[in-house]
């Protein structure tokens, strides 16, 4: 059933990314159901040139965008950095922390950052599908990705630093 | 590819090739074999960066969350599709009754309720010792009925 294929394969990647991107199960599971609610009245009308995730992930993200908005009216780019997101270091020895640390060295770049690397970094999407999906030039995504990663980065230096200096 | 375009995809894209725009993967593969020296520091701290990435696990989606999307999609009419076309008695049937059998059966009914009528205005009063005349047994025979017992049987319960 043409339905549910498109379903079992395009829904895990739409939940991970709302959920990426709002840090809340409920919410990126209404995004999800958004998404596709959303494509069903999309689908007879359906451009076969059309790339179903690309067109399924910007619809997320645009959801995920206008529900930060309302959370958070001032955008996160404009934000001072966050710095105090640092476990300490007996915790960041267990791997479920581990991952849990760097999902909040993620959660804590700012939103734009954040989509690029959710959707290159961890969903391995192509640059250019990637841009696509958030609106920008390739150029424009790769500035957000080395952004991203410098920053992490330099967090994840700064703790080992810290961790040696204990 | 150069120095510079390949350090921009290193900081981008991390330290495995195939993360690498696929335009530029090649290219930038013959410059590393080429120049491997060049970029020992700068994929060391790609590298670290992606493995801290790959010890991240995400919970999964609800279980139920593929059951309620599945209730909001739009099935298509799975019976017009399994209808076969029509086959040699079916086409007999369109070339025979080019307007479908509405109109024949409504003929039908339409004769019935003339010979009702026409049975009760001509046909004489239920006989008095009980038993209908045949005027009343063809009306009810054209009601469906065997007789006027069964039609009695049924009206009466």
């Amino acid at each position: 059933m043409a339905q549910a294929a498109l379903v079992n394969r395009h829904m895990p990647v739409i939940w991970r990314v709302a959920f990426r991107m709002l840090g809340d199960r409920q919410e990126a599971e209404d995004v999800t159901q958004e998404t596709f609610l959303r494509a069903w009245k999309m689908l007879p009308d359906w451009e076969e040139r059309a790339k179903f995730s690309t067109w399924a992930c910007t619809v997320a993200i645009n959801l995920c965008r206008d529900r930060l908005k309302k959370k958070r009216p001032v955008l996160m780019d404009e934000l001072p950095e966050q710095t105090d997101v640092a476990l300490r270091p007996d915790q960041a020895l267990h791997q479920n922390q581990a991952s849990a640390h760097i999902t909040s060295l993620v959660d804590a770049l700012p939103d734009r950052q954040k989509e690029a690397l959710t959707l290159c970094a961890f969903e391995g999407m192509g640059n250019i599908e990637a841009a696509k999906t958030m609106g920008v030039s390739v150029e424009a995504l790769e500035s957000l990705l080395s952004r991203a990663r410098r920053r992490l980065r330099s967090e994840l230096s700064y703790e080992r630093a810290g961790q040696e200096g204990h | 590819m150069n120095d510079e375009r390949l350090l921009e995809l290193i900081a981008a894209y991390g330290a495995a090739p195939m993360a690498w725009p696929e335009a530029e993967r090649e290219a930038a593969l013959a410059h590393l074999d080429a120049h491997p020296a060049r970029f020992e520091a700068a994929l060391a701290d790609a590298r670290a960066l992606d493995h801290a990435f790959s010890t991240e696990v995400l919970p999964d989606a609800p279980a139920e969350l593929a059951g309620k999307i599945m209730a909001s999609a739009p099935w298509p009419d799975t019976r017009a599709a399994r209808r076969p076309g029509p086959g040699l008695a079916g086409r007999m049937k369109e070339l025979v009754f080019p307007n479908g059998l509405r109109w024949p059966a409504g003929a039908t009914v339409a004769a019935l309720v003339m010979g009702l009528f026409a049975g009760v205005a001509t046909a004489p009063a239920t006989a008095e010792n009980g038993y209908s005349t045949d005027g009343e047994q063809v009306v009810y025979s054209a009601l469906g009925y065997d007789n006027f017992a069964a039609y009695i049987e049924e009206v009466d319960g």
